[in-house]
């Protein structure tokens, strides 16, 4: 979740770059960013990028092919060596389900229900069709949503998107979210009376899909006005858009947008007649720039900047060094957490669920090394070793080493271990962490995954060679073949294992989402003065309320501090508990 | 022990707990492991602590022991642990073995009163007996095996000599493994004056040792009060030497130099302060504006911390249990009282042993990760009735009451990992109706009238510095950080540090960490130049930002 951020934040560069602008159904940005020798191949395709899905799935395949230097033939041939001729199509169909499957997991957080787990292990004919039924839009791509004038039951038109004909069954989505966010639900119940956002008028940038919907309607709740539009082109789940736009919010966001169409929905969003917004909500910063640069004026009535991303604190701090941000912002992402969720918990989970996923392997005693101790390496080698694996850790940090040490796990350089180690995962944030001349030593059947920073970390581009061939055996998984028969096993191209090949809980969300409406809110309420034109960190109070609304999901039961004991510690009986500087 | 309504009641008692808490305290505080006839030890003992008049003394021993357990994370050596796994009737004996015995025979005369010689002809420096020092070197040299940052650090920055010139003034606790610490700074070019932050810590051999080296150690096991400040004034004031560093450990040192010799501190670069006490009283000092001086707070540095709550606990919580009560824990039904580094460290290790674990806590974030840990957070009202073992690790006080004590089940196990002895309410158990048996040293049973009994440990006492020992491996990183806070504050340019308090640079708790990376054959993985530049850090360290959360 946090790589998530890395990848908005390349996503905005692509954005901002209309030649690079993507094709609009393949990989995830950050991939993208990874795989420029793509680049030219998907160029290409931008002219058919509007056709139907098989067609672009097919070609999305193909691009990925010609990509990786192999022309169609050498691909049939190698696809009538692993079988028949027939599978191969089925194959490529399925990849590019997957993939759907993939942007969703990676942009939108979207909660794969357990039903699809099995079905996306299933066999590639079937798993195409199961997986579709999750992607909404079905026939009616013909015309734009910006063409078309659609008007809710109740008579309202001010949205777009695909079609509000899905309302309902997107309002079953939104109906799932809530069941598992219910930190959310309880501070709908808890502040509902007192409506702390009445007159706020918030507009939201980020992704739109289902969990993002039950925040919106939470804001709503608490008396909020919302116009929403998407963070990323590819993220919108339609239904949701639909059922969000038929209850009232204006919604500007369909799946596949072009870059014209993002920015006019971002301005339609800010620019409305007699509506001005007074909080942002925004996922990436682009939102804030946008308005910076269109409409500056807006920013004297606004009360504040909450923002979710990596990329966007960073604009932020950017903008407040050099004296230019004219509002109070707050910085969600690093709360305690969602740190802690987006990193430890959250990859501590998805690692073994990728590799099982991908590759059914089995970890009892098998020898593997981590790349980088920090929270994710944390999460990672705490559930490889509970499986029995023989986990070594390499690590730059000493004090991250000694972390290691202490934890039973053998730090080593990867160069001493890579001959003998059956797993390979990166999680450093660095790049080229794992290079070709590590990748020509390791032994066979090898498996190389990422859990860190998007793309970087494992150096793809040096695979890239002719004296390698790659064969896809499976989605997100390749077999790169040495000129020897050895044969290395990569997962998701190098790409975030936990988002590309399994799914994000959608606890992590709810933290996420609560941490947002808990920032908007002491935005809003606070008195003048307490917050300048600075970014703010959420106060640790808002943190604990945070993980306190969490509670209840686990029937976990807070002890109250008694007056006596709460004088003995010199804290008060609601907290905050622990000083800033707490580790 | 403290509470004056049961005094009378329990007074027979006491008086022979009087002599259990002094073998505690020697127990505690000697590092030795001789295995001498029990009863000579116990003589040895009693005559060693006749001189302490009765009643006042104990309270002020056990606050010594508090303060001591709270601050100073004082060693014992892994060779007792045998001993002290000795059946109940004897183990109180074998405990007591573990006194130093080289305060035998001579303690007819205080040190003070006695003039020693070193084989140099030097006589300045105040220990128990001058000949014991081949014996203490010995002992120095077994901790320096277990020390092995300083070692490498003598190494490392022997030829640079940074500390040369620095006239460093200590006050800790004076075993094996501060003489490592003091002889690096030696070794670094520094000349030491020292003595002892605590009355009972003292190893009267080391501080020999130490002294025929030519440092100059006011120091021995069992001063009185008086005899305290005297030592500390004596390696204070000395005519033709004066302080530039002080290295302090209870803030006692600095205390007694700003009331008695404010002067010295116009040449005094720095102080370098250990304990959590230490610490408040220099923000205290800072916060009046009345700190006058630099000062590097070391005890919060991030391996310090780490190493004396999370790891050290881990290791500990199981130890100080099996050693006490012998106790399975397999499918026992545990309650840990907050989770915090302490609490986790406990957790993970019950939970690894196959306990099953419940948390009570109050800070919901903390809470939340002792969820997502799987463990079932729960008031302890819920479970008190249920569960066979009670830790304590919140840091506050009556945690566990009377009222809660009596729901318990019969043979339940009480014991505090945290804050000194407030979590348990101990003195609510001092009622006539209850019936006290001490079954084994540190081990009480308390006997309620229907004949259910709660085994208390330690007498509501941190278990991990009462019935086990302290890892030597964390008191090496505690040494090192404080040499190199040392290190950093004298060679720090003009300027650098105002008179304020600081925490040791990142890359200093880096190079704490780095140079115990060595004992577990830790291979560091160096970022390449491009990698460097990409991350937009130096090749070097610091790795992350300050507010990282390790």
């Amino acid at each position: 979740m946090a790589e998530e951020k890395e990848q908005t934040e390349a996503s905005w560069e692509h954005l901002s770059l209309p030649d690079e602008f993507p094709e609009p159904y393949m990989e995830d940005r950050a991939g993208l960013n990874g795989e420029e020798g793509e680049g030219a191949c998907v160029t290409r395709y931008q002219a058919v990028k509007c056709s139907p899905n098989l067609l672009q799935m097919l070609k999305a395949a193909e691009s990925r092919r010609t990509a990786q230097g192999r022309d169609k033939d050498e691909a049939e041939a190698e696809a009538s060596e692993s079988g028949t001729g027939e599978p191969v199509i089925e194959a490529l169909k399925t990849d590019m389900q997957i993939q759907f499957t993939d942007q969703k997991q990676e942009f939108d957080k979207r909660i794969t229900k357990t039903a699809r787990r099995s079905l996306s292990r299933s066999i590639s004919h079937s798993s195409t069709d199961s997986l579709s039924s999750a992607c909404s839009d079905s026939s009616e791509d013909e015309s734009p949503p910006r063409d078309r004038l659609q008007k809710t039951s109740s008579g309202l038109s001010d949205f777009c998107i695909k079609n509000i004909k899905q309302a309902e069954f997107g309002r079953r989505e939104i109906e799932i979210a809530q069941q598992e966010m219910p930190a959310l639900m309880v501070l709908r119940k808890r502040v509902g009376d007192e409506k702390p956002l009445a007159g706020a008028k918030v507009v939201g940038c980020t992704h739109v899909t289902a969990q993002t919907a039950v925040l919106i309607e939470t804001l709503s709740l608490l008396g909020a006005q919302c116009r929403w539009a998407a963070c990323n082109i590819f993220s919108t789940q339609n239904a949701v858009a639909a059922a969000l736009a038929e209850g009232g919010t204006s919604v500007f966001a369909w799946r596949g947008e072009s870059e014209d169409d993002f920015w006019w929905c971002i301005d339609r969003c800010v620019a409305a007649e007699t509506w001005q917004p007074n909080m942002i909500l925004d996922d990436g910063g682009d939102l804030t720039h946008w308005i910076y640069k269109k409409y500056p004026s807006l920013f004297r009535k606004i009360k504040g900047v909450v923002e979710e991303s990596v990329t966007g604190i960073y604009r932020l701090y950017q903008l407040s060094k050099a004296g230019r941000l004219c509002v109070p912002a707050m910085n969600v992402n690093d709360s305690v957490t969602k740190q802690k969720f987006d990193n430890l918990y959250c990859c501590k989970e998805s690692i073994l669920d990728g590799l099982k996923r991908t590759t059914d392997v089995m970890f009892g005693g098998k020898q593997l090394v981590v790349c980088g101790y920090g929270e994710v390496g944390k999460g990672c080698c705490a559930a490889l070793k509970a499986l029995g694996t023989v986990v070594h850790v390499t690590e730059v940090d000493p004090i991250c080493a000694l972390q290691a040490c202490m934890d039973g796990f053998r730090v080593v350089k990867l160069s001493e271990v890579v001959r003998q180690v059956d797993m390979v995962i990166t999680c450093t944030g660095n790049k080229n962490v794992v290079g070709r001349e590590h990748l020509d030593r390791m032994k066979n059947g090898c498996i190389v995954c990422n859990m860190g920073h998007s793309s970087t970390e494992i150096d793809l581009a040096s695979l890239r060679t002719a004296e390698l061939r790659w064969e896809r055996v499976r989605p997100q998984v390749d077999h790169v073949i040495w000129p020897d028969g050895k044969r290395i096993v990569l997962l998701a191209e190098g790409r975030l294992l936990n988002l590309s090949c399994s799914t994000v809980p959608s606890l992590v969300l709810s933290i996420t989402a609560t941490t947002q409406a808990l920032a908007l809110i002491e935005l809003y309420s606070a008195p003048e003065g307490r917050y300048k034109q600075d970014v703010y960190l959420l106060p640790k109070k808002m943190d604990e309320f945070v993980a306190s609304l969490h509670l209840p999901t686990f029937d976990a039961h807070l002890t109250e501090l008694t007056e006596e004991q709460a004088k003995y510690l010199g804290i008060s009986k609601h907290g905050p508990f622990k000083q800033n500087y707490y580790r | 022990m403290s509470d004056p309504a049961g005094e009378a009641k329990l007074e027979v008692k006491q008086a022979s707990k009087e002599v259990k808490e002094s073998e505690n305290v020697a127990e505690k505080y000697s590092a030795m492991t001789v295995s001498k006839n029990s009863e000579m030890n116990m003589g040895e003992l009693s005559s060693a602590f006749s001189a302490v008049p009765t009643h006042k003394p104990v309270k002020k021993q056990i606050q010594f022991v508090e303060d001591k357990q709270e601050f100073s994370r004082f060693p014992t050596k892994a060779g007792r642990r045998s001993l002290s796994r000795s059946i109940s009737q004897s183990s109180t004996d074998s405990y007591s073995s573990a006194a130093s015995y080289t305060d035998s025979s001579d303690d007819e005369t205080s040190p003070r009163d006695k003039t020693q010689v070193n084989s140099k002809g030097s006589s300045d420096f105040c220990v128990k007996n001058i000949k014991q020092a081949e014996f203490g070197r010995r002992e120095i040299e077994i901790a320096e095996q277990d020390m092995s940052a300083l070692i490498s650090l003598r190494k490392r920055a022997q030829s640079e000599k940074p500390l040369a010139g620095a006239k460093i003034v200590g006050c800790t606790h004076i075993t094996a493994q501060t003489a490592v610490l003091i002889e690096t700074l030696v070794a670094l070019g520094a000349q030491c004056r020292w003595t002892a932050c605590n009355i009972y810590s003292t190893q009267n051999e080391v501080a020999a040792a130490l002294s025929e080296i030519g440092v100059a150690v006011f120091a021995w096991k069992g001063e009185s009060e008086d005899d305290f400040w005297w030592c500390i004034d004596r390696c204070v004031n000395t005519e033709g030497w004066q302080p530039n560093m002080i290295l302090d450990d209870g803030g006692d040192l600095t205390h007694w130099m700003y009331k008695k010799y404010p002067n010295v501190f116009k040449k005094i670069r720095g102080i370098v302060e250990e304990s959590v006490t230490g610490v408040h009283r220099l923000y205290q000092l800072s916060k009046a504006g009345k700190l006058c001086v630099p000062a590097m707070n070391v005890n919060d540095s991030v391996t310090k911390q780490k190493f004396d709550n999370l790891y050290c606990c881990r290791e500990s919580i199981l130890d100080g249990l099996k050693r006490t009560t012998d106790v399975m824990f397999g499918g026992k039904q545990v309650v840990v009282c907050g989770y915090g580094e302490v609490g986790k460290g406990c957790c993970a290790a019950l939970k690894a042993l196959g306990a099953i674990v419940y948390v009570t806590e109050i800070d919901p974030i903390c809470a939340l990760q002792g969820c997502m840990d799987g463990f079932r957070v729960v008031k302890l009202n819920e479970v008190i009735r249920q569960v066979d073992v009670i830790i304590t690790c919140t840091g506050n006080k009556n945690v566990v009451t009377r009222d809660q004590l009596d729901r318990m089940k019969n043979g339940s196990i009480v014991c505090n990992m945290g804050h000194s002895n407030t979590e348990i309410d101990v003195a609510s158990l001092r009622t006539p109706e209850l019936t006290w048996e001490r079954v084994r040293s540190q081990v009480d049973h308390v006997i309620w009238p229907d004949g259910k009994r709660v085994i208390l440990l330690a007498e509501g006492r941190l278990l991990n510095l009462s019935c086990s020992t302290v890892p030597t491996f964390v008191l090496s990183i505690t040494a090192t950080t404080q040499a190199l806070a040392l290190i950093e504050l004298y060679n720090a340019p003009e300027g650098r540090y105002k008179q304020d308090v600081y925490l040791l640079p990142k890359k200093m708790d880096e190079y704490v960490a780095s140079l115990h990376l060595a004992t577990f054959d830790a291979h560091l993985t160096e970022l390449s130049d491009e990698q460097a530049k990409y991350l937009g850090l130096n090749k070097n360290g610091p790795f992350k930002p300050n507010y990282y959360r390790y």
